[in-house]
């Protein structure tokens, strides 16, 4: 269980490896943590002809700027549950990131491979998509900006096209005393989420001002539900109609069946999420009436 | 100097493990750190499909690779093959050929031999093997198998059973028409991996110098491997030697005889040099062995005072593609039709069991083997049973569990003393306040706490008789041991067993130590290496303490003898008693004459004329130990407390609790770390460990991402009481213990989701999925929706 | 093929390697350090995990190219040959292991968290211990030695005893 041959090439800054990624072609990959590339390659479901390893980049910048943060392609899961910046604004990094595997792959895991990877399930997928983020590639042709909804195309299928790299997520700092929730169910802890839910909940004068609720594992990439947002608008934080929400939202789609779970299982872990993740998200935002 | 007789007892103690310096500093040397000079590196070329002719093998881009590289097809192979067999009529015959001939049984099944100078090109070339295939009808389980009709996977066979038999006792038909109460369930168990976290692996070497072929094996059987590759390639034993080095986990797995080890073993000779053979994770999860696929269907039989009058069985188990050596396909239907009696004092019963082969790898033996699913059977059923007529399952299996010793079950098979009602009468004390917070929760929608018990028997250490009973290629029961004094008065202990990480090489030491009144660090114990041990049938079947320790015993004891008899004629006492302790032999009656025990080790090997008249020279024994005629019985009781989230499935496991009776312990550390392990192993049966394959078999669960296996977070304390009952049929009053931590949990923990769902389990696993199914039907809820 | 340095357990080695070969079969092959040992390569056993610059990483998940220049920790560094560091002493006193082939993963990965316990002077709850292995998988102890060995390094760590 070994990977296929192939040419390795070390980037020692940005413009470097866009330009490895552009002569080296279609068939070469950004080696970043590795800890989602390298099991495929060793199970020989991957083969690229060259890596060109990026971790010298740095890239790896949390930073408050204005209205939104950016986060540098190489920021390690391990940073979320220890930056000041990031526990304030987002707290749900923190919890979210929990989620992911186990100490040790958290150490070595960028935010950049797990956008780039899009596994269905993927915690800071589902984020970038709660929050509207925006993802930032660069490649030789210069840099160009995605948002979140647009970049996850399917099952680890993005928008990113030869030769691009995830250079930064920004993402709009919520409003001060927005509620937050995340709720991820698997089998044991760590394990790919069999659904993950993710809210956020702003507030006026005790009713919901906006709201937005994102579930991965139902589909093939993230999804949020306008529908279920704007029926949520107007309702009172202390009765928001959580319930509904939840067998709104698991109504409206048709989830995926596997060996973990059937559809069915599936579309009850959905409206009970979203129910837990409404109620969590209104009760924190309970302080800002 | 008067010093008391301190004679330190080591048999009981939590001695620290002798061997533990080299796995803790990364010393240990496993099947992967063998390396012999000019080594070639085997990778298979497996079956993609699970039931197919073979038509052309096509190896050219394979050689085009590099002149290294060689490829075998079973063209090259024929007549060599993995024969088990039970030699009675009920059984078809079948055999494992060392690679396909011709056709394909199971996706894995070895096709063709790759060989290369280093593992990486190995695997490339491998890859580069093409087959052709010509689809075969798939049998994809049990029911489809068994169909009027279904084409049989074996020619000549008339069905697609390997065996099928009874076993039986007393009067059925009359407990059955007694009968006031009757209760007939369907019980299954899943398909599972073994997955030791070490991988299979075999290297080969023939040297001319010796004329020696030498075979390392990550096997716990090198001794029964040496004589099946002496006979399968017939090359003389004497120049054959089978090497286990440090093994990586057993748990039965490496208790069988795979077609690589032979394979590797021809290669040797066919290249004359060293090659080597190192599974992969993938193919250990599809093609080493499975366990636990069964279906019991079972029918009891009670009175007016809810006794039991008799129980009558169906078993059936999917047994894979081939029957496994050396305990055969008949293995695991065989051992739960002997074994479902269990601890219960009924006098009618009758088993109709059957092996049934499918497109799957094969089934072997796996830590408690048909056990953990008999017992799975056994207490849903009794616990089934108290629900359907409003007893207390404690108190039900009080009203019917054997409390008189020695007892003949009901298929004459004799239990020897143990401690049934006591165990269960202390684990149900332990879970006072469990039950009471299962009573509070009964209805509540949103968190249910249940508690479940499971109390079963374990037959270990068996006998010579028991083995022959069964007719299957492994014959014997017993265990040897030479221990031999060097003339410094170190122990050397040389025990056919094979340590792969029960602790051997201090349990026994410990023995040894006793015996001869020396330390255990005195004590060095050899294993493993058929040049330098006595034939032994291998460790499994929970035999190691009780067995192994036996054989040392003796064979110390003989030494010991001989020790005090030189002293009796060193100290001019001859007929008094001498005692050995503390590195000195001292008269019982008076210690201040005494004299070192490494004094007279040295005087036995070098100083013969100081010995007593006409005793030779030399301290060594070889003595043997064999089980009792039917084995000897531990028993134990398993508790779960589980918390189930009403609205998403999560089951918690919060606590475990064990109450086990494996006679005198000889290091409690072990036994306890022995009792966990397996207990963990059973949680993972129970919850997360399912293989899955797709209706044309394909396994789906190919790497640890899809086969889960129980990690730490998912592990509550597990509390393990002892009571030792001590047994006359051993040297030491030992039982057997290894397996029984594994083979009770599945049924406490279903025992224990029933009492919180009020419904009956009737299968596992018990994922997320399925328990949320089970909130479903027990709450009366749609699979839509409220 | 890539010339590469590797300082393992404070000796450098400069090997020749295949960009493919993975960090754990270099050292395994061209060190013979058989502590460091394989149970999936796909990074999801913790067998192989070894100390890359100080931070405890999967080595099967690595290539050993990725590594040139750097420091790296195999279990035969931890306490050598007599197994003397603090943790391996604790697992011996706790029978945290069995047939010691998930031990090195084990003690590569939570030496440091042991270390960063006894500096901060807490002994950390069941759980937070099981999380800091929920990495490693154990077949054969039902993981209760290793927590109980944790546990016990931690808090003689923390009193100033040698076990």
């Amino acid at each position: 269980m070994r990977s296929a041959p192939f040419e390795y090439h070390r980037a020692e800054s940005l413009d470097q490896a866009v330009d490895l990624l552009a002569t080296l072609g279609e068939d070469a990959r950004p080696l970043a943590g590795g800890y989602s590339l390298v099991p495929m390659m060793n199970l020989r479901l991957a083969r690229p002809e060259h890596l060109v390893d990026i971790n010298p980049l740095g890239l790896d910048h949390i930073v408050r700027d204005g209205a939104v943060v950016r986060l540098g392609g190489l920021v390690r899961h391990s940073r979320y549950a220890v930056d000041t910046t990031l526990r304030k604004t987002f707290p749900l990094f923190a919890e979210a990131s929990s989620h992911i595997a186990h100490p040790v792959i958290r150490r070595r895991g960028t935010l950049g491979g797990s956008l780039a990877h899009a596994d269905p399930t993927a915690e800071l997928a589902l984020l970038a998509v709660l929050y509207d983020g925006v993802i930032h590639v660069s490649s030789a042709r210069g840099r160009r900006s995605i948002p979140a909804g647009e970049f996850f195309k399917s099952a680890f299928t993005t928008a990113l096209q030869a030769g691009e790299l995830v250079a930064e997520l920004e993402v709009p700092v919520p409003a001060t005393g927005s509620g937050h929730a995340f709720f991820e169910f698997s089998e044991r802890k760590g394990d790919f989420a069999i659904i993950a839910v993710a809210a956020l909940i702003r507030a006026a004068k005790g009713r919901i001002a906006e709201a937005r609720i994102a579930c991965a594992g139902a589909l093939s990439a993230p999804i949020r539900d306008a529908n279920v947002e704007v029926a949520l608008v107007g309702q009172s934080l202390e009765t928001p109609g959580a319930l509904e929400a939840g067998h709104m939202f698991a109504a409206a789609h048709d989830p995926m069946s596997d060996i973990r779970a059937t559809s069915h299982y599936r579309r009850h872990l959905i409206a009970e999420l979203v129910r837990r993740a409404v109620e969590k998200a209104c009760a924190g935002a309970g302080g800002a009436a | 100097m008067s010093r008391t007789l301190e004679r330190p007892k080591s048999i009981g103690a939590r001695v620290h493990r002798l061997e533990d310096p080299r796995f803790l500093s990364g010393r240990a040397r496993y099947i992967d750190d063998i390396r012999r000079p000019r080594m070639l590196h085997l990778a298979i070329a497996r079956s993609q499909e699970a039931h197919a002719r073979i038509g052309e093998i096509d190896v050219e881009s394979a050689l085009a690779l590099g002149d290294d590289i060689r490829v075998f097809t079973g063209a090259d192979t024929v007549g060599l093959a993995v024969t088990a067999n039970a030699e009675y009529p009920e059984v078809q015959f079948s055999q494992q050929p060392l690679l396909a001939q011709g056709r394909v049984r199971f996706v894995g099944e070895p096709v063709a031999a790759v060989l290369a100078d280093d593992p990486y090109r190995a695997e490339d070339a491998a890859g580069l093997v093409f087959i052709d295939y010509e689809n075969l009808t798939v049998l994809p389980g049990i029911a489809v198998a068994r169909a009027e009709g279904a084409p049989t996977l074996f020619d000549g066979w008339r069905n697609n059973l390997f065996v099928e038999r009874q076993m039986k006792g007393g009067d059925l038909a009359a407990a059955r028409s007694a009968a006031v109460h009757t209760m007939r369930r369907t019980y299954r168990t899943h398909r599972q991996a073994g997955v030791p976290l070490e991988c299979r692996g075999v290297v080969a070497e023939y040297d001319p110098a010796d004329e020696t072929l030498t075979v390392w094996s990550s096997t716990q059987i090198p001794h029964l491997l040496r004589t099946y590759i002496s006979e399968e390639l017939e090359w003389p034993e004497t120049r054959l030697r089978v090497v286990a080095p440090d093994v990586g986990g057993g748990f039965g797995v490496k208790g069988q005889i795979f077609v690589e080890e032979i394979l590797v073993a021809w290669l040797a000779l066919q290249t004359g040099r060293a090659v080597k053979w190192i599974e992969d994770r993938r193919e250990h999860l599809i093609a080493s062995i499975h366990a636990r696929e069964h279906e019991h269907t079972l029918e009891a039989y009670l009175d007016g005072d809810c006794r039991l009058l008799g129980l009558q069985a169906d078993i059936s188990v999917d047994c894979g593609a081939y029957s496994t050596w050396p305990f055969t396909a008949a293995s695991d239907p065989g051992m739960v039709a002997k074994v479902l009696p269990g601890p219960y004092d009924f006098g009618a019963y009758e088993a109709t069991f059957r092996g049934v082969a499918t497109n799957k790898c094969p089934v072997g033996t796996y830590r408690g083997v048909g056990r953990p699913s008999a017992v799975f059977s056994q207490e849903r059923l009794m616990d089934d049973i108290a629900a359907e007529l409003g007893l207390d399952p404690v108190d039900f299996r009080l009203r019917n569990i054997i409390r008189r010793f020695p007892f003949k079950n009901v298929l004459g098979f004799t239990y020897d003393e143990g401690s049934y009602a006591e165990s269960l009468e202390k684990t149900r004390a332990f879970l006072a306040p469990d039950i009471a917070e299962a009573r509070r929760t009964r209805s509540s929608d949103e968190v249910r706490v249940g508690v479940g018990f499971a109390c079963f028997i374990e037959q270990t250490a068996h006998g010579t008789p028991d083995f022959t009973r069964r007719r299957v290629p492994i014959e014997t029961g017993y265990e040897s041991a030479r221990v031999e004094m060097m003339p410094d008065g170190s122990v050397l202990v040389e025990i056919g067993l094979q340590n792969h990480g029960q602790g051997h090489e201090t349990t026994l030491a410990q023995v040894a130590a006793d015996a001869l009144g020396v330390t255990p660090q005195e004590v060095r114990v050899r294993h493993g290496d058929t040049l330098t041990t006595p034939y032994s049938v291998g460790t499994w079947g929970s035999r190691g303490g009780a067995l192994g320790g036996g054989a040392v015993h003796r064979a110390a004891t003989e030494v010991a003898g001989k020790l005090r008899a030189i002293a009796a004629h060193l100290l001019q006492a001859e007929g008094q008693e001498i005692v050995l302790g503390a590195g000195y032999a001292a008269l019982a009656e008076d210690p201040d004459r005494h004299i070192e025990i490494a004094h007279l080790a040295r005087a036995a090997h070098r100083n013969l004329e100081r010995l007593p008249e006409g005793m030779g020279p030399g301290l060594a024994a070889l003595a043997g130990c064999d089980g009792p005629a039917d084995g000897t019985y531990s028993n134990a009781v398993h508790a779960a407390v589980v918390e189930i989230d009403m609205n998403s499935g999560k089951l918690t496991l919060r606590r475990f609790v064990v109450v086990e009776d494996c006679g005198v312990i000889i290091n409690p550390m072990i036994v306890d770390g022995q009792v966990r392990g397996g207990v963990v192993q059973g949680i993972g049966s129970a919850l997360f460990e399912q293989f899955v394959y797709s209706e044309d078999c394909q396994p789906l669960t190919t790497n640890f991402a899809d086969y889960l296996l129980p990690a730490a977070p998912e592990i509550p304390d597990i509390e393990v009481h002892h009571i030792e009952t001590p047994t006359p049929l051993t040297p030491l009053g030992a039982k057997g213990l290894g397996e029984g931590g594994a083979i009770g949990p599945a049924a406490a923990i279903a025992n224990a989701v029933s009492n919180a769902l009020g419904v009956s389990v009737a299968e596992t696993p018990l994922n997320a999925n399925a328990i949320w199914t089970l909130i479903q039907s027990a709450t009366g809820r749609s699979e839509t929706g409220e | 093929m890539n010339t590469i340095c590797l300082h393992v357990n404070g000796v450098s080695h400069r090997v020749a390697v295949e960009p493919r070969r993975l960090l754990a079969d270099v050292l395994r092959q061209d060190l013979a350090l058989s502590g460091v040992h394989i149970g999936c390569a796909h990074g999801a056993c913790g067998c192989c995990t070894v100390q890359i610059d100080g931070a405890p990483q999967l080595s099967c998940l690595t290539f050993a190219v990725q590594c040139d220049g750097a420091e790296i920790e195999t279990v035969e560094g931890l306490g050598g040959h007599d197994a003397g560091h603090p943790l391996q002493k604790a697992f011996m006193a706790e029978h945290a292991l069995q047939c010691g082939y998930c031990t090195p993963g084990f003690l590569m990965a939570l030496a440091p968290f042991v270390e960063q316990a006894i500096e901060q002077g807490r002994i950390p709850e069941a759980d937070e211990i099981r999380e800091a292995m929920s990495g490693n998988i154990c077949r054969c102890t039902g993981y209760h030695g290793i927590v109980a060995a944790v546990r016990r390094a931690i808090h003689d760590g923390i009193q100033g005893d040698s076990p």
